[in-house]
This record gives C-alpha cells, structure tokens and sequence, in this order.
C-alpha cells in the first residue's frame, strides 16, 4: 500500500519534471505545423517508390518545374525548357550551383541517374513516354520521347517527381525515405517518425528557391515539425492552446468555431476535390438518358452550397474544377439546377408523378438505390441530394459502406446512384472514371460508349501539344457531360488554420497547395 | 511448477494457430483491396496486375495463409503493401509506444482500483462506498475516445497542466494513461471490494479479532492480501484489453502506437500490416492469461499443491 503511494508520487514527480522540460524554447524560430488528417501515416519520403507523400516532401527536395495556383507552370530546377513541335523532344535548361544536402552537385548527369531508378518503381506510369534522356553539356539535358505526351511538365512538378540524390539513393536502399533523405530543398529531414512528427532543418545553402516565393534564399524559419494527428477534433484544440501554429487542413464544420478565435487566421484557397453524383447508366431507369439527365438537373448545387457548407467553396457545374481550362465548356454543357427541365424530361421518358409524390411507370415506381460512404460529410450530403431527388418524384433510398468496402461493391456493377467526391487537378481524370477498361472502379458510372471511347483516345494520346491536348480533352469533357453519366455537385476549399499572433504568412499563396513557395517566406514574429 | 509452465506455454501453439487462421480470415474475406490504394489515377491495368503478382495476392487464400504462416514461423512478419515497408519494422517503431501506454494504464487501474476496492469495502454499504461504486461505473461505461476528449478539455485547454497531444515528453503520456486507466478501474474496485468482504468473512480473520489486533491492521495486512488472488487474475486477463483499448485512445491523442498503426492499415487494407498488428493483440491476451495463472500458481499454495 505504501509503495504503492510512493509509486504515484514518483509518477507525478516525473510527470511534473517532463512539464518543465517541455516548455518550449519559443524564441528560436521555429514553426509546429499540423499535416492534413488524409496525409497522416505516409510510411516513408522517397518520392520515387512510395504511393503516397505528405507536405513536407516538397521542401526536401526540389523538382524541376513548379505549378502555381492558377495550374501554370514555372521554373525551378529547370530554368527553361523548349518542347519540340512535333512533341517528340524536350530540351531542359537546368540551374546552376545546385547542390544535395549531402554536398553533391545537381547537375545534367543527374538527370539521366534519376530516371533510371524510377523505372523500377510503381509510379514509372509518369515517366513512361521518356524513351532516352541525352545529355549535352553539364546543365542541359535533352529528353527523346516514345510518343508526344503534353502532360510531362504536369508530371515534372509532381512531388513524385521530386529529385533525390541518386548515389545516396543506391548506397541507402531501402532506408532512404526513411532514416535519411538527400534532395535539393530549403529543408534537411532530422528525424522522422512514422505516424508521429517529422523536423525539418533548414539548409542555409539554399538560394535556389523557385520564383513563385519572395525569397530565395535560404528559408526564414530555421527547424519546422510536421506532427500527424488522426483527430481533427485534438488537432483543433492543439492550435487552439497554442501547442501548434498551422493546421494543413480544417473541416469546414470546425470554420465557424475557429473564426471566433481572437488570435486565429484563416485561409480558404481553391482546392483539387469534386464531390458529385455518379449515374450507372447500365442499370434501368437510368438506361434512359433523359432520366439520367432529369436527375442531374433535380440536384440543386445552390442550395447544399449554403445549407450544408455555409457558403464556403464554390459550385460544381462540370465534371473538372474550374482552375483548369478544360472546365470551360460551351455553356450549354453545362449541369445547372432546373426542376423543371427534370420534371419534364421525366414526364417525356414516361414516368407520371402518382398520389404518394412518387413518379411511377406502368405501375413501377420511379425507386432507385443511392450509393456513399458511411463518414458523417458524405451521409449529410447524400441526405440532402436525397431531398433533392424526392422534390422531383424520385424515390432515392441510401446505402452506406466504409470507405475501402465501397469500392469493391462499386466493382459488383450494382449501383445506381452513388454520392462521392475525387481530388485531382488534370484534366486526365475523366479519362480515369469514365474510360471504358474500368467499368465498376473507378467507372462507377460503367460509361462506355464508342464515341466517348474514340475522344478519349485522341486526348489521351493523339495530342502533340498542351494546347492540342487541352482542346481535346475539352471536346471529350463535353462530350461526357452531354450523356450524364453523372451529377456535379460542390466544389470544396482547402482550409488553412494559423495562430496569427506567431506565423506571418506571404499575403498571396502561390503554389497548388501550401506548400513549399509558402514556407520560404514564412517568418515567426519575435 | 517448471513442468506448468512449460505444459501451459505449449498449450499455446494449438491457439495460436487458431487465432491465426480467424485473423487472417477476417481480414481477407471483408470487401476491399489494398491495390487500390496504391494504383494513381493514369496507371494502367497492366500496372495493377503487377501489384497484385508482386504481393501474391492472385494466389487462393490457403495458400496465401500457407506462406504468411511459414513467415510467421521464420519471424518475417512480411512486407507492408501499401506502406512498403518491412511489417517487422512499423510493429517495432509502434510496440514500445504502445508498450508503455499500457503498461502504465494498467498500473493506474491496479493502484485506483485497489486503494478504492479497499476504502469501499472498509465503508461497506455507506455512502462512501456507494459514491465509489457509482463513480467508477460512470468511468468505466463514458466510451475512451469521449473521455479522452473531455480529459484534453478540462487538464490542456482549461488547465493547462499537460499538452494537448503527441509523444514528445513525458508529460503528454499522463492524460492517455489516465484515461485509459480510468476506464478498466471500475472492475478492479468492484473484485477487490467482494474479494475482500468475502475474506473478512473466514474463520482466521475471526481468530486475528479475538487475539486484539487492530482491525485496519487486519483489512490491510491480512485480509487485502487474501482478497488480491482474484484482482491479480483480473488484471492479467486486462493486459490484452488494455492494449486493444489504447486504440481509439491512441488516435485521439495522435501517439504512434499499434492502435494507430491498426487503424491506419485498416483504412488501406493493409494486409500483412492487419495481420501483424491483430496478432499482437491476440498475443497480448493469450500471455496475459497464461501471466495470470502462473501467478496465481505462484502466490497461492493451494493451487500450486494442486498442480502436483
């Protein structure tokens, strides 16, 4: 009993001993910044074999173009490029002076090093149309193509295609990523802890800093930790105590409670994410393309914009998000609200509405399935687009599944409705749910028609260059939007949180993301 | 005692391999595919194809069973599919987290509980005792992940006594452990407090009243350590629920730990990552049981003269 009580005692005398310890040195310029809940858990910073990377990869190392905001592209590594008319070569112009955090110069040989080990990864999709990588002085590197492929500066600024020191790559193995990671980037990785935190030091060599920040230089916040927390609610209320000063991301439904914080900024840039309602046009009714049509237009984007989201993001009225040109089709493509061009075009297809408020057919009632996620943002829109279809005449009844479930049930075909959302910025992602080779996952819609199939392949692969590819993946774009395969809905903000009283952030976030251009001019307030 | 011990350790294999084939059973027969969540939007299917060669995953599933257990055996727990990496070095990033979490939580159910246990039963029926009861009922029943969310409010937004979450310092392990503690205190309490009225009720305890001794002497020195028997058992069989417990408490307080890494894979359907991290579990509760009953065999003569 009395060891017992000497026990506690010790216990909290050591707890008490670490609360001291972790009072932090708040003078030293140091940031805690708080990844995005869906990039917790990324095993590893090897950008060249691992299936997913989290924020802080793109300030170790550097690629060689960089894509701003408005998803043009700029250069970093690469000073200049010139694309050959025909498509068939690229000639890069590399910057000098460049060095790895391990000393090593980064240089034309780089290059064709780099290259190499990406064959043998699963993301050698990206660089797959290189056939041969020509070096013809120390900063010039000449890429011999396969096949025209307008999307290979997109690829370049991926942080897939972020640039590691080749020979410590070799030497580490399967390490590197792990205990160790060289790049180019104004940050050297210090220790990272998987599932945990990553510190980030900074590489006061750095002065080649892309254009898209003010400063060049080296960066101006000296040690940055990333911690990973699965819960947004604890993330929150870390930002709210001052334990941390940036959340990467903040659900919409935590906005308002932030905005009440005195000493809490927030920032609300466009994101990459489409939540929209996908139509299997294989399963009756929706066999009938003016059902299909009648029920995009019952879906009232307006209204789940300010009911559910408050007003934050922006509507949806095509399948892209509206940073890409491709999402600028002839307005009459366009899937906009309009009850009445639904009721008519149900009317026309032979469904009468009947007493109960149900559209019927030679006595069958217009019922279908409506497919989604069991998380709580998925249900409460599928509620409302529920209302939506009910407004109508039809009679939507909802189905949850977990998140990895649900795509296997997708591959069953058996779906009618489904409420889901994507997140990319290229136009290439109708290819990718509406290409007829993937019927079920990702083509939850099972849209396969020969006219789609014939655009798809001219933009796909028949273009030469980015304005050829961009014309066509807009007449395909268009073309799918004109036999409603499915239903845009809303398109979400990223949600940056701050504690303004530390951080002092750039008064224009340039980059696709906060990401690297950000933190470069980032300072903490003394 | 040896030859216990030992009979018992192998009467593990048998279970083990059970526990083995339900485990890898349950995880590969629930839909889903850990493929998807490495294939990037613009590969193609030949791309997919290679994945699921390169993990056998094309296999049937006794044979896929087959090759983990023989894994298993070698102590290659395999490679991670979606996280890439060796299984056997994300369990042992976690364990130790996840080590200390628990084992620390099952002190604070062990020193709660029986210092509540004790006082409750020295107060029997009074309001004291039924304010102990009702209390650690209430704990025990409010679900972890809620009470680790209002212990966060009340001890870092309000006080400000401990941070909010993470792993960096001591100090972020006493609002984890406490919450988990917490919750396995009340069945603690509840068998110390029968044991030990139980125990006051023998005819030795009788004859220690008649020989004058003073009667907290007697609770604490005599009875208590008649009545500990039982609550040893107890909280070796909590060994294995305190570790599957720390899970959702892991997640809300953002520590590394098996449960995170759990839960994580889960979400992936990370297989051999599932697999690995179930089977810890499963282990935890096997070794737990077979912890508690070789200490009972060892505190308790009676059981040991039975085992002859």
């Amino acid at each position: 009993m009395r060891k017992l009580l000497a026990k506690a005692a010790l216990a909290a005398g050591i707890c008490f001993a670490g609360l001291c310890a972790a009072v932090p040195a708040v003078f030293a310029q140091e940031a805690t910044i708080v990844f995005n809940t869906n990039e917790v858990g990324a095993p590893t910073y090897n950008p060249i074999k691992a299936s997913m990377l989290n924020a802080a990869t793109g300030l170790i190392y550097d690629m060689l173009v960089e894509q701003d905001a408005d998803l043009s592209f700029h250069p970093h590594l690469a000073e200049s490029w010139e694309e050959a008319p025909d498509g068939m070569s690229w000639v890069f112009h590399l910057k000098k002076g460049v060095t790895f955090h391990n000393g090593e110069p980064f240089n034309a040989q780089t290059i064709p090093a780099w290259l190499e080990l990406f064959k043998e990864s699963d993301n050698a999709y990206m660089s797959e149309a290189i056939d041969k990588v020509e070096v013809v002085d120390d900063y010039t590197v000449k890429f011999a193509m396969k096949h025209p492929d307008p999307n290979l500066l997109y690829n370049l600024s991926s942080t897939f295609m972020a640039i590691p020191e080749p020979k410590a790559y070799k030497a580490l193995g399967d390490k590197f990523g792990v205990t160790e990671a060289i790049g180019t980037g104004p940050y050297k990785l210090e220790t990272f802890n998987v599932g945990s935190e990553t510190v980030l030091v900074r590489n006061d060599a750095y002065t080649w800093g892309s254009p898209l920040s003010k400063n060049t230089g080296p960066a101006k916040i000296q040690k940055l930790t990333f911690r990973e927390i699965p819960e947004e609610s604890t993330a929150f209320l870390e930002l709210k105590t001052g334990g941390v000063d940036m959340l990467l991301g903040v659900p919409t439904d935590f906005m308002g409670e932030l905005k009440s914080e005195p000493n809490i900024a927030l920032l609300t840039l466009p994101g990459s994410e489409v939540a929209y309602m996908s139509i299997n046009v294989t399963s009756a009714p929706f066999t009938d393309i003016k059902v299909r049509e009648a029920a995009a237009f019952a879906i009232n984007q307006q209204e789940i914009l300010d009911s559910i989201y408050g007003g934050v993001g922006s509507v949806a009225n095509t399948f892209l998000i509206s940073a890409l040109p491709e999402s600028q089709v002839d307005p009459k493509y366009l899937v906009k609200y309009d009850p009445e061009r639904s009721k008519t075009l149900l009317d026309e297809a032979g469904w009468k509405m009947a007493d109960d408020g149900i559209r019927a057919k030679d006595g069958t009632p217009l019922k279908v399935s409506l497919w989604t996620q069991s998380d709580t943002s998925f249900r409460r829109l599928s509620e409302v687009v529920q209302a939506q279809l009910k407004a109508v005449g039809i009679d939507a009844e909802i189905t949850s599944f977990d998140s990895s479930s649900i795509r296997d049930q997708y591959k069953s075909g058996k779906q009618q409705l489904a409420v889901r959302s994507y997140e990319w910025n290229n136009a290439d992602i109708v290819d990718w749910f509406f290409g007829g080779d993937r019927l079920g996952y990702p083509n939850t819609s099972m849209f396969n028609d020969p006219k789609a199939e014939e655009l798809r392949k001219k933009a796909m692969s028949g273009s030469a260059n980015s304005e050829q590819r961009q014309a066509n993946f807009k007449t395909y774009h268009e073309y799918v939007l004109s036999q409603f395969p499915m239903a845009p809905i809303y398109q979400p903000t990223v949600n940056v949180a701050y504690n303004k009283d530390r951080l002092v952030l750039p008064e224009h976030i340039r980059g696709t993301e906060v990401g690297p251009a950000t933190f470069m001019d980032m300072t903490v307030k003394e | 005692m040896t030859a216990y011990v030992v009979r018992r350790l192998l009467m593990l294999v048998p279970v083990f391999l059970a526990v083995s084939v339900v485990i890898f059973l349950i995880i590969h027969l629930i839909p889903g595919d850990p493929v998807d969540n490495l294939i990037k939007i613009g590969s193609g299917p030949e791309q997919r194809a290679a994945i699921v060669a390169r993990y056998g995953l094309d296999r049937s599933l006794p044979e896929q069973y087959l090759i983990w257990l023989a894994g298993l055996v070698r102590g290659d727990l395999g490679t991670a599919i979606v996280a890439q990496r060796p299984v056997s070095t994300l369990i042992a990033q976690a364990l130790p987290h996840s080590l200390a979490l628990g084992g620390l939580s099952l002190l604070v159910s062990a020193g709660v509980g029986i210092v509540l246990g004790a006082v409750a039963m020295r107060y029997r029926d009074g309001p004291i005792d039924q304010a102990i009861m009702g209390g650690v009922l209430l704990g025990s029943t409010l679900p972890t992940f809620w009470l680790g969310l209002l212990m966060i409010l009340l001890f870092s937004v309000v006080l400000g006594w401990f941070p909010v979450s993470g792993a960096r310092t001591w100090s972020s392990l006493v609002l984890p452990v406490l919450t988990i503690g917490l919750a396995g205190t009340a069945l603690v309490v509840r068998v110390t407090r029968i044991a030990m009225i139980e125990a006051a009720q023998k005819d030795f305890v009788l004859l220690l009243h008649a020989k004058g001794l003073p009667p907290s002497r007697i609770r604490l020195r005599h009875v208590l350590r008649h009545a500990l028997t039982p609550v040893v058992t107890i909280l070796a069989l909590r060994i294995g629920w305190i570790l599957g417990g720390a899970v959702t408490v892991e997640v809300v307080f953002a520590r590394p730990g098996l449960g995170t890494l759990l839960i994580k894979a889960l979400n992936q359907h990370d297989y051999p990552v599932v697999q690995a991290c179930l089977l810890m579990l499963a282990m935890a509760v096997m070794l737990g049981t077979l912890v508690g009953d070789i200490l009972q065999a060892a505190i308790d003569p009676r059981v040991r003269a039975n085992l002859k």
